[in-house]
């Protein structure tokens, strides 16, 4: 059964009013509280009972699977490891995230650990939103790690937000990209008071023709510190993209480190990167259209992280 | 209903080996008119784009009194200006990443009434509805960002609009249907409008020609007037150190 808090949660890492209608999946502080399967979406335990594993059959098309993480109890520290296995030409969204309500002064934490692989021209949407609140004053960390396989032609679209509450968070992207695949990574984090982000991208491009795309954008507000390292290799023909882009509010701090690395003479390698306060001629431009300084601040900010 | 009265700005003088402040705007004094159209013109660094920032609060005064409609604003923020009726159309808009044309129209128009948008973008004469769902970023042509810009203006309903240099970076083609525009405004609301140009197609469709220079207005009347004195300027924006036409560093 869900409770309130249950539910406030879910609704904000999966937008989830209450049990899914497709398959899904949903874990309470280290154990499962409901799944449900459908004809073309499997999950099953894994052997050594550390997480599960999701398989899209080929041929799968705009179905949805659900597999929300939301922890409430003291000193919990929840370790998962999640394989999700996309059939060929398959269409698939998967919308993931972790929720925390600290109500004590022990800490609470969850690492996630997804490897997916994307088997030929299937197409795969991932959605993943970690937040966490409560009035406890225990240390909230998120440690999620996803690593992508995307095999010839497949299409991965991942969103990853971290959108507030979160005190500690190490983030780790990899990815390794055959012929013909593509991959878009929009990342967004919000870091406050003397909250700490580190997000570290590794993006391999081994196909002919393949590309990857990782923009990514920081909102560092309070004395918090966001740590973005990402890297390129390229060993083909191919092409790649590293945009971040970082709002610093306060005192917050940001060190942004995207290398490049090409491996094969065509490849097509590029990366632009900013790190500054918000531009006053945005800020000029809204209060001249009636908003306040601070409505100017908060629609620039809101704009910013939705990551167009 | 712009009483200007002893507007005075000053700025920090960052020239090489000077100190001190500059005075850019001195003991300025100016009435503009209800319904008026208004063209400011003037040699480059004369202060037209600092004057119309200090209507508008985007530039802070040193001193003076900005009375509009009854009301004393120098010492009113932005936004409060904007709420009292003044709209600044700027010379080179902000761009926004992950705010739509869409999204920045409602804000200027206070509602998310679509009716309402498109009314708009229909006065502003784009005929794509499909624009409003543009991100305002840095992808935009200059042409497309100052037609956004026009349309954010014009949605405020201004009781006066100020704009600044609002030809930059439009094709020629689309000068003629933008005054008209603003001569409809200025007309169907009775928009005081003030437009900052060089640009002759602007000032030929003002009421009232005002030429800047040091931060004093120079000459107020109609076009012909203005014009000996404009093609003066529109050759030579030195004066000052002029040593006639036979001065062999003249640019002439």
């Amino acid at each position: 059964m869900l409770d309130a808090l249950d539910k406030e949660l879910l609704k904000t890492v999966a937008d989830l009013e209450d049990i899914p209608k497709g398959a899904y999946n949903i874990r309470k502080n280290g154990k499962l509280l409901g799944r449900k399967i459908s004809a073309n979406i499997n999950i099953e335990t894994n052997d050594q009972g550390t997480g599960i594993i999701i398989s899209v059959a080929p041929e799968t098309k705009n179905e949805s699977v659900h597999i929300p993480v939301i922890l409430s109890e003291a000193g919990l520290h929840d370790v998962v490891f999640n394989s999700f296995i996309i059939g060929e030409n398959a269409d698939v969204t998967i919308i993931a995230g972790c929720g925390i309500h600290c109500g004590g002064e022990q800490k609470e934490g969850h690492e996630g650990i997804h490897e997916f692989i994307v088997h030929a021209n299937a197409k795969m949407t991932y959605i993943e939103k970690h937040y966490a609140f409560g009035k406890g004053k225990g240390k909230r960390t998120l440690n999620p790690t996803t690593k992508v396989f995307l095999k010839q032609n497949a299409h991965a679209e991942m969103i990853l937000e971290q959108i507030g509450g979160v005190d500690a968070a190490e983030r780790i992207n990899e990815a390794t990209l055959d012929d013909g695949a593509s991959l878009l990574i929009k990342e967004n984090v919000l870091t406050e008071k003397t909250q700490t982000a580190q997000s570290t991208s590794k993006i391999i491009l081994n196909g002919l023709d393949c590309s990857a795309n990782l923009v990514a954008r920081s909102v560092i507000k309070g004395d918090s510190k966001q740590d973005f390292i990402a890297s390129i290799e390229a060993n083909n023909k191919c092409y790649g993209h590293i945009e971040c882009d970082a709002i610093i509010l306060d005192n917050g701090t940001s060190d942004t480190i995207p290398s490049l690395k090409a491996r094969h003479p065509d490849a097509e390698l590029t990366h632009e990167a900013s790190i500054g306060k918000i531009a006053d001629d945005q800020l000029m431009k809204l209060m001249s259209l009636g908003l306040t300084y601070d409505e100017a601040v908060n629609r620039i900010i809101q704009g910013f992280l939705k990551n167009l | 209903m712009l009483q200007i009265k002893d507007l005075t700005f000053r700025v920090n003088n960052t020239d090489p080996g000077a100190s001190g402040q500059k005075t850019i705007i001195d003991q300025f004094n100016y009435t503009f008119e209800q319904g008026k159209f208004y063209g400011i013109t003037g040699p480059n660094g004369s202060g037209k784009t600092t004057l119309a920032k200090l209507i508008m609060g985007i530039n802070p005064l040193t001193s003076g009194n900005l009375i509009f409609d009854g009301k004393e604003m120098a010492d009113m923020s932005i936004t409060d200006r904007a709420k009292l009726g003044i709209a600044y159309s700027f010379q080179n808009p902000a761009r926004f990443k992950g705010i739509t044309f869409r999204q920045l129209l409602s804000i200027a128009a206070e509602t998310e009434e679509e009716d309402v948008l498109q009314k708009i973008v229909a006065r502003v004469g784009i005929c794509s509805f499909d624009f409003l769902e543009k991100p305002v970023d840095s992808k935009l042509s200059g042409g497309e960002i100052k037609k956004i810009e026009l349309a954010t203006t014009i949605a405020r309903n201004p009781k006066l609009a100020i704009y600044d240099e609002p030809d930059t970076g439009i094709d020629l083609w689309t000068i003629g249907p933008m005054i008209e525009l603003l001569k409809k405004e200025q007309k169907a609301h009775h928009t005081t409008t003030i437009v900052v140009s060089h640009n002759k197609n602007f000032l030929e469709a003002a009421d009232v020609i005002l030429i800047l220079k040091k931060g004093k207005f120079v000459y107020e009347g109609n076009l012909d007037g203005a014009m000996p004195m404009l093609t003066d300027l529109s050759t030579c924006t030195l004066p000052d150190l002029c040593e006639g036409e036979n001065d062999v560093r003249c640019f002439r």
